[in-house]
């Protein structure tokens, strides 16, 4: 194509191809109409052009995008305006989008394993063959009465196809749809439960909010919704007259606390005693929100339950345990500071405590859990729940309830068999134990079925190399990526999805508390032979009958969203047109009210009262953990027992690696520029700005302190082995000061064996050197756990 | 006759380097191989870089370290060396201000490469050497190459795909300007000056990019050119450029 047209070309095609006319934007008529120029050249662009919404999809924040479609390619990516998370901007992946739509390593249509295992022999199969043998797989299952052997791992699925999905397994008889929220988010919606009662992450009003206190989980650049967040910022920082402060409390300082007022680099493992000294201050200078805490929270006092008994409540606890000269001792920040923090973050309210998507929290003892708990009530403790510059409750639009299933008691009796991942059993306080499923597959629990969706686990969570001896033991593995990634290597079927900008898929706006939509639209034509996931189920399930197909009266995955939007406050065109739609304003509400009691505190609960109370006191863990015996208790990695179980409090973190021999902390970064998803690695584009901070591309790197380095002999760019109890990997190090010493960076998705041309072969995947062994009470994959040493590497092996 | 000024607000800027790379889809700035990029050769006219450099030269010991980033366009000098070491006339300053690269006339000799003291202007020491469909050579364009140019007449500037050998900068996407200009003219009106924004300005996540026209008193960029926070690349060495910082804090 696109050989340069003039002007004069131009003109005769425009003038020959008439039919073309009406699909022409202003911009073709203004070249036909002769142009202004600034220099002696003219301005050449496409015949044809149309700009097409959609949504973002290479991180969860979910930015609103503008697709530049010229000539029916797409040539540009930009925000969506109208789209509140982004506002019209767009980081460097969304902008690299083009790259992934057009990767020439992309799968262009289903395919059928041939050789063995993992010997990447294929052969190209029809979606209707592929939608037959699942079909008949599920048949199979259901036939011999075990439908809850078909297990669905998945990563992020928008919108409405999480409850599609589950659906569809619930439907066959499967309790087993696992989210890799465990790798994640789920100790902060965690967190958000057992006090506040919503199981989801805070929305928080950084707009209005005059004071920000970050946790870790490098806000700016990797956390859940990155996008949002510098929104919010850079709103906080100069969007308005007074200017708002942002700390941040990380070990790692990282372009978040390069940006941010301060920085306090926190020893890892100790957030709870900081926020708990905090709370210390708070409550000895009367600095709390006493109102909150007398009438709208349980167990900020001491109290005695139904039976008479006295229980310890969140006060003694703080002021017994935690004044500011102990948890100096803990957390290496000094009592002043931990002073100063607290008066600031009382004194300059409205302020909010951010919780962590990831990282810092999830280090493989109940003590993030409990970190999470302590930020948490630092929000609580001065007032910020729902309150302008607070902590909102995030809100959706309302949607039609599905159908309801068919009576079936194959379905019925499938459902009810104990998840795959331990969730809820295993674990008592998990709900998601992505990680964990192939330990308990190895353990001997049945899988025969495995479906991913969005998910490589032997890439993507710590020590994943086992989940390739557990599929081994799974006759039938089905990935549904776009690439061929590290897990659809293994997989006897590979049903490649299209890109999100060639699918319908909708998107809920999160992070701003008000409900909103976006939308994914095909903006060109599939370029391959895919099928969308939602489509791919509806045909399978036709295709098994009935009582199955009952459930799924759609012809199209289209039609469900149709179904399913029709009440979000406009009509399905409009929502393509403008690829957003959303009631703009967050309405908070009054302390107590029907609304505060159905909507914002305790809503979710499913053993504590759901009263319109925050639990200081988790009256849920109290339910889930309090009355287990204190074997039980310490078998899930409690040190204390009685009421401190039920409390915010320290734990010291178990570290899997002896110090003497292992002295450094290994953290897993993830970066602005690579993000969480394995295709990103696979856009030559963001490989080439991967290591922005340190002056790296193409390439991982090992971050460490120049002290630290200093003791080990090491200069910068020296070739290093990194050495964990679980595996070791050979790269460079670099050193940063910003740091404490006792810890050591490794950037997430690099290391890749598979996935495409660009990814595969470069640089180390920290994941595999990370314990791989689960929190015991609540699932969570141990991120920070894991101590390493690091060597010199011969200079000889480098490459 | 406006004069198109950048003003960059270090403080609301994240380092995300959204700027880089919403130039390049823009652009047509080529990847370069992963070698070539380690040599210092990859292509991106407005680079994100920490400062310093080096980040074991970062500024005090721990625990109090600063670093900043730093986000750079070409600076658009009202006084550019560049220009003035060029033997061809390929580079020269238009009555707008804007700083252009004729890729027809560049003879690739490198000149202005080392007189720019900002380090903004990038030579094409390959042409691109991608498979697939993302290939990017001038025979074979990749699918998603931005089809605007600016050719005629001995010139061929903006997104054109450059060939081997020829230096090249940003333009304050100088085609989106002619774009602009002819849309307004197409439908009878005056141009405005806030019609226009270059695709880093556009595409910023941290809203910390300003652009418009200096000559307009009421302009946001003339009020943010007043902040006692603004200063200016190298002040010193009197090349009077036209992108504003503003500093954090």
């Amino acid at each position: 194509m696109a050989a340069p047209f003039t002007r004069r070309q131009f003109l005769k095609l425009a003038a020959t191809t008439g039919a073309s006319a009406a699909a022409m934007t202003g911009l073709q008529t203004v070249l036909a109409s002769g142009a202004a120029h600034a220099s002696s050249g003219e301005i050449v662009t496409a015949a044809e052009e149309q700009i097409v919404p959609g949504v973002c999809l290479l991180c969860p924040s979910g930015c609103g995008v503008l697709a530049r479609v010229a000539d029916g390619r797409v040539v540009k990516m930009e925000g969506n305006p109208m789209h509140p998370i982004n506002l019209g901007a767009l980081c460097p992946k969304g902008q690299a989008a083009p790259e992934l739509l057009y990767n020439p390593d992309r799968l262009t249509g289903p395919m059928r394993r041939i050789g063995e295992r993992g010997s990447s022999q294929w052969e190209s199969i029809t979606w209707d063959e592929a939608v037959q043998l699942v079909a008949q797989k599920l048949n199979d299952l259901r036939a011999a009465g075990h439908p809850e052997r078909a297990v669905l791992m998945y990563g992020e699925t928008r919108g409405q196809l999480r409850a599609f999905l589950e659906r569809f397994f619930q439907t066959v008889g499967s309790p087993n749809t696992i989210s890799r929220e465990s790798l994640n988010v789920a100790a902060a919606k965690l967190g958000t439960y057992l006090t506040q009662g919503i199981y989801d992450l805070p929305a928080y009003d950084l707009e209005h909010a005059n004071y920000v206190l970050s946790f870790g989980a490098s806000l700016l650049e990797a956390g859940r919704l990155p996008q949002r967040m510098v929104s919010g910022y850079s709103f906080l920082r100069r969007g308005r007259a007074d200017r708002g402060k942002v700390v941040v409390i990380d070990p790692r300082q990282g372009v978040t606390g390069a940006k941010a007022d301060e920085w306090i680099p926190i020893i890892p493992g100790t957030d709870a005693a900081l926020a708990l000294g905090m709370a210390h201050v708070l409550i000895r200078a009367g600095l709390f929100d006493s109102d909150f805490t007398h009438h709208y929270a349980f167990g900020f006092d001491d109290f005695a339950d139904g039976e008479g008994k006295l229980h310890q409540g969140f006060k003694s606890i703080v002021l017994d345990h935690y004044d500011p000269a102990r948890v100096e001792q803990i957390t290496g920040v000094p009592a002043t500071t931990i002073s100063r923090l607290a008066g600031e973050f009382a004194g300059g309210k409205p302020a909010i405590a951010i919780l962590p998507g990831k990282g810092g929290l999830l280090n493989g003892s109940l003590n993030g859990l409990y970190a999470a708990i302590a930020i948490h009530c630092l929000n609580a403790l001065v007032g910020s729940i729902e309150t302008r510059g607070g902590v909102m409750t995030q809100r959706y639009p309302t949607v039609p309830d599905w159908p309801p299933l068919p009576a079936d008691p194959t379905a019925e009796s499938g459902r009810n068999v104990e998840r795959a991942d331990g969730a809820g059993a295993l674990f008592p306080l998990a709900r998601h134990a992505y990680q964990a499923v192939a330990d308990r597959i190895l353990e001997g629990y049945p899988v025969e079925a495995l479906f991913l969706y969005d998910a490589n686990p032997v890439y993507e969570v710590p020590g994943g190399a086992r989940f390739v001896e557990a599929f081994d033991k799974i006759p039938f593995v089905v990935s549904f990526s776009s690439f061929m990634d590290e897990s659809a290597q293994y997989a006897d079927l590979v049903l490649p999805e299209p890109t999100f900008l060639e699918r319908y898929q909708d998107d809920y706006i999160e992070g701003l508390g008000y409900p909103g939509i976006a939308l994914r639209q095909p903006v060109i034509a599939p370029r391959h032979d895919t099928l969308n996931v939602g489509d791919f189920f509806l045909r399978v399930a036709a295709a098994m009958g009935d009582p199955v197909a009952q459930a799924f009266p759609w012809r199209a995955y289209e039609d469900v969203l149709q179904y399913r939007l029709r009440d979000v406050g406009t009509d399905w065109e409009t929502l393509k047109e403008l690829g957003v739609w959303m009631t703009p304003g967050y309405r908070f509400t009054r302390r107590g009210s029907e609304r505060w009691v159905n909507e914002v505190v305790g809503a979710d609960r499913l053993n504590a009262p759901r009263d319109g109370r925050f639990d200081f006191y988790s009256r849920e863990l109290h339910a889930l953990l309090g009355g287990l015996s204190n074997e039980q208790q310490a078998a899930l990695g409690l040190s204390q027992t009685s009421d401190v179980v039920s409390l915010p409090h320290h734990e010291p973190v178990t570290y899997a690696g002896d110090e003497s021999e292992y002295p450094f902390l290994l953290n897993v970064i993830t970066l602005m520029s690579l993000g969480p998803y394995s295709a990103a690695a696979n856009l030559p584009t963001l490989q080439e700005i991967t290591g922005m901070t340190v002056g790296e591309t193409w390439d991982s790197w090992l971050e460490m302190n120049p002290e630290a380095a200093d003791e080990l002999g090491l200069r910068d760019k020296d070739p290093v082995w990194v050495e964990s109890p679980f595996g070791k990997a050979r790269t460079k190090v670099r050193l940063v000061k910003a740091l404490r010493p006792e810890v050591v960076n490794l950037p997430y998705n690099q290391g890749h064996s598979a996935v495409g041309r660009w990814a595969r072969d470069r640089g180390v995947n920290g994941m595999a050197l990370l314990n791989p062994k689960s929190e015991p009470a609540a699932g969570l994959a141990a991120f920070t756990n894991t101590r390493v040493k690091v060597y010199r590497a011969s200079h000889i092996a480098d490459g | 006759m406006p004069r198109w000024v950048m003003v960059i607000d270090l403080d609301k800027c994240v380092g995300c380097q959204g700027c880089s790379i919403a130039c390049r889809f823009e652009n047509n700035t080529p990847v370069v191989k992963p070698s070539e990029a380690l040599k210092g050769r990859a292509v991106r006219w407005n680079d994100v870089f920490p400062l310093p450099v080096n980040p074991t030269e970062e500024t005090g010991d721990f625990p109090n370290v600063k670093t900043r980033y730093l986000t750079r366009p070409c600076m658009h000098c009202d006084n550019p060396p560049c220009i003035k070491v060029c033997p061809v006339q390929a580079t020269f300053k238009n009555e707008e201000g804007i700083v252009e690269q004729n890729y027809a006339r560049c003879i690739g000799c490198r000149f202005c490469t080392v007189a720019c003291p900002y380090g903004v202007r990038y030579f094409n020491w390959h042409a691109p050497e991608w498979e697939g469909a993302l290939q990017a050579t001038p025979l074979l364009p990749a699918e998603y190459l931005n089809p605007d140019r600016i050719e005629g007449g001995g010139v061929l500037e903006g997104p054109a795909v450059r060939p081997k050998g020829v230096v090249e900068k940003c333009t304050f996407c100088l085609h989106r300007l002619q774009k602009a200009r002819a849309r307004a003219k197409a439908e009878g009106r005056d141009f405005r000056a806030d019609e226009y924004v270059p695709a880093c300005v556009q595409t910023c996540t941290g809203k910390a990019r300003f652009f418009g026209d200096l000559d307009d008193p009421n302009s946001t960029v003339s009020l943010l050119a007043k902040s006692p926070r603004a200063f200016r690349l190298l002040e010193e060495v009197g090349t009077h450029p036209k992108v504003i910082y503003l500093r954090e804090g």
